[in-house]
């Protein structure tokens, strides 16, 4: 094991070379470039290719036919990027191409606050292209050594599922530095509970069956396969069609081979002070849970009943955390509300569900504490900045 | 040690505010700590200000921000503003040559270290003003030894080895026989 000072952006890299990535197409952008620059470094060192795209859009496109031709492959961009990926992301959805793409957050919409952290993205990463009829993966890590773990653990998934896995990074993750140990062998990558999938071929020509099944090995052309890779609906006999029953069929398989497995994703989350019932829960994800942690740390020392809630994965929607009828409030880096919505549907009736915001830096953990206060004594919040005449 | 030790360094762009923080956090990461290093920059040419976070601890650290720091080096009178109130218990080390106006109602400890002016005396160029800063910061450091600061000083800057000892110790020993 090596230890180092870096930033997860170096992590990301040393994860997913550890996972077997071997082809990165990329397009510069903060706070994910390093990601490129590191990759167009290491890959070559390890017998991988390296391509910088004529944009996003084409550089996922790169990912979708290394990935065709058997390679496991990455890209990383921020929000701006990862919305030019509607179309190739499609295309691995549909065509069920294993693929990791990293997303590191930072302030929207457009081009934004560039060098600070943002979390715009919690429903874009679940409907990542149009069209419907399919469920995502979608992994949020929240500290660089993590982030290398859920880079690894995005190929696993990718692999077993068929499926493009997304990790939802923020600027702090991506840009921050820390000390970051690396394993330098497989025992070691054991050790760190690091899991890989290698890469299998499917040799067609018979498309996959209309079930949930997972671990069929996915597409690979060339190779003499024989197998389909098409926009339209693919048939269980490998032939591609317009046609709604069949269409039907590879739907069902979208959705249901990532939702009835939901039990790979059991481990990937993390619950504080939850097992005593506590009155207030906090909900959130990414680099605003580690202030979360130091907040309801000391909110219990201060005799207040909070505990927190930290979701890693994303999506598919962990809804059953959520049974626990009481109050639950949700804190995101985003002024509009976004998992708050879907904290709202999963908990029962007689929850209450609160939302608070900020964007572009981490709220405090004294901001926390008054918050959680406020809402354990029923007073309503108001957020620093919100009223206009205090601009 | 305390759970926590946190310092700020803030700045304009070019200053080395990444840098120094960056050089302290590699220090921390060979005697063994738990660490972690916020940087925010890319608003500064629009009037804002580069700022570094360091926390150092036992434990795993959870917030990486810097909400009560142990040591604030101010670096631009911007800086020195903003964050100025959150030191209650520690101590700002502030640049005279930028932060020109200090708030006497503050009742942390506040030291000046000329690192801009020392550095144009002994170098002939402001260029080792932060290297001068680490040093005075590393005197108020206990939690890191001062020879592995200077080793990782020497280890991320990989140009101008002799000025750069030169200029820590400069910095390291501008307060000794004073308060």
């Amino acid at each position: 094991m090596k230890r180092y000072l870096e930033t997860g952006n170096f992590a990301i890299t040393e994860g997913a070379i550890l996972a077997g990535c071997r082809f990165f197409a990329g397009y510069p952008i903060t706070p994910a470039t390093e990601i490129a620059e590191a990759m167009s470094r290491r890959l070559p060192q390890v017998g991988g290719i390296y391509l910088q795209g004529e944009d996003e859009c084409a550089a996922l496109h790169l990912c979708i036919g290394a990935s065709l031709g058997g390679y496991k492959a990455m890209t990383a961009t921020s929000g701006p990027g990862y919305i030019l990926y509607a179309d190739p992301y499609g295309w691995a959805i549909g065509c069920e191409i294993p693929l990791v793409v990293l997303n590191s957050g930072r302030v929207g919409p457009v081009s934004g606050i560039t060098g600070a952290p943002g979390q715009g993205e919690f429903y874009l990463t679940r409907y990542p292209t149009q069209g419907g009829n399919f469920e995502t993966i979608v992994l949020a890590p929240n500290s660089a050594q993590e982030a290398m773990a859920i880079t690894v653990e995005a190929f696993y998934l990718s692999e077993r599922f068929r499926t493009p896995v997304t990790i939802l990074a923020d600027q702090l993750i991506t840009d921050g530095f820390e000390d970051i140990s690396v394993p330098e062998n497989e025992e070691e990558m054991k050790e760190m509970g690091f899991r890989t999938w290698p890469r299998k071929i499917n040799r067609g020509p018979h498309f996959y069956p209309p079930t949930d099944e997972i671990d069929i090995p996915p597409v690979v052309l060339g190779h003499n396969t024989g197998a389909l890779c098409s926009d339209w609906t693919p048939t269980e006999e490998g032939y591609d069609i317009e046609e709604v029953e069949a269409h039907h069929k590879h739907a069902y398989r979208l959705i249901y081979k990532i939702r009835n497995h939901r039990d790979l994703f059991n481990h990937l989350y993390e619950k504080k002070f939850m097992d005593d019932d506590p009155d207030l829960v906090v909900v959130s994800y990414g680099t605003p849970s580690r202030v979360v942690n130091t907040a309801v740390a000391k909110a219990r020392q201060e005799g207040l009943k909070v505990g927190a809630l930290r979701l890693i994965n994303l999506w598919p929607f962990p809804d059953e955390h959520f049974q626990r009828s009481t109050k639950y409030l949700a804190l995101e880096l985003n002024w509009d509300g976004q998992l708050v919505r879907e904290v709202q549907r999963a908990a029962g009736k007689d929850s209450e569900v609160h939302f608070t915001g900020c964007c572009g830096e981490l709220p405090t953990v004294n901001d926390l504490i008054e918050i959680f206060e406020k809402i354990l004594k029923g007073q309503p919040l108001a957020r620093k900045g919100w009223q206009l005449e205090e601009w | 040690m305390k759970v926590r030790t946190e310092i700020l360094a803030s700045g304009f762009g070019g200053q080395g505010v990444v840098r120094l923080g960056q050089i302290i956090g590699e220090a921390a990461v060979k005697e063994g700590y738990r660490v972690t290093m916020l940087k925010s920059h890319g608003t500064e040419m629009r009037g804002g200000y580069v700022r570094s976070q360091v926390v150092i601890s036992r434990e795993p650290v959870d917030s990486p921000i810097v909400e009560n720091p142990d040591i604030f080096a101010a670096l631009s009178l911007a800086a020195y503003n903003s964050f100025k109130h959150l030191v209650t218990d520690g101590i700002i080390l502030y640049d005279p040559a930028f932060v020109v106006e200090i708030d006497n109602t503050l009742t942390c400890i506040q030291k000046p270290v000329p690192a801009k002016d020392l550095s144009v005396e002994n170098f002939g160029r402001p260029v080792f003003a932060n290297t001068i800063m680490l040093g005075a910061i590393s005197r108020h450091l206990d939690v890191l030894d001062r020879d592995v600061v200077l080793e990782s000083i020497l280890h991320v800057i990989p140009k101008f080895h002799e000025e750069n000892k030169r200029a820590f110790e400069i910095g390291y020993s501008f307060f000794n026989g004073k308060k």
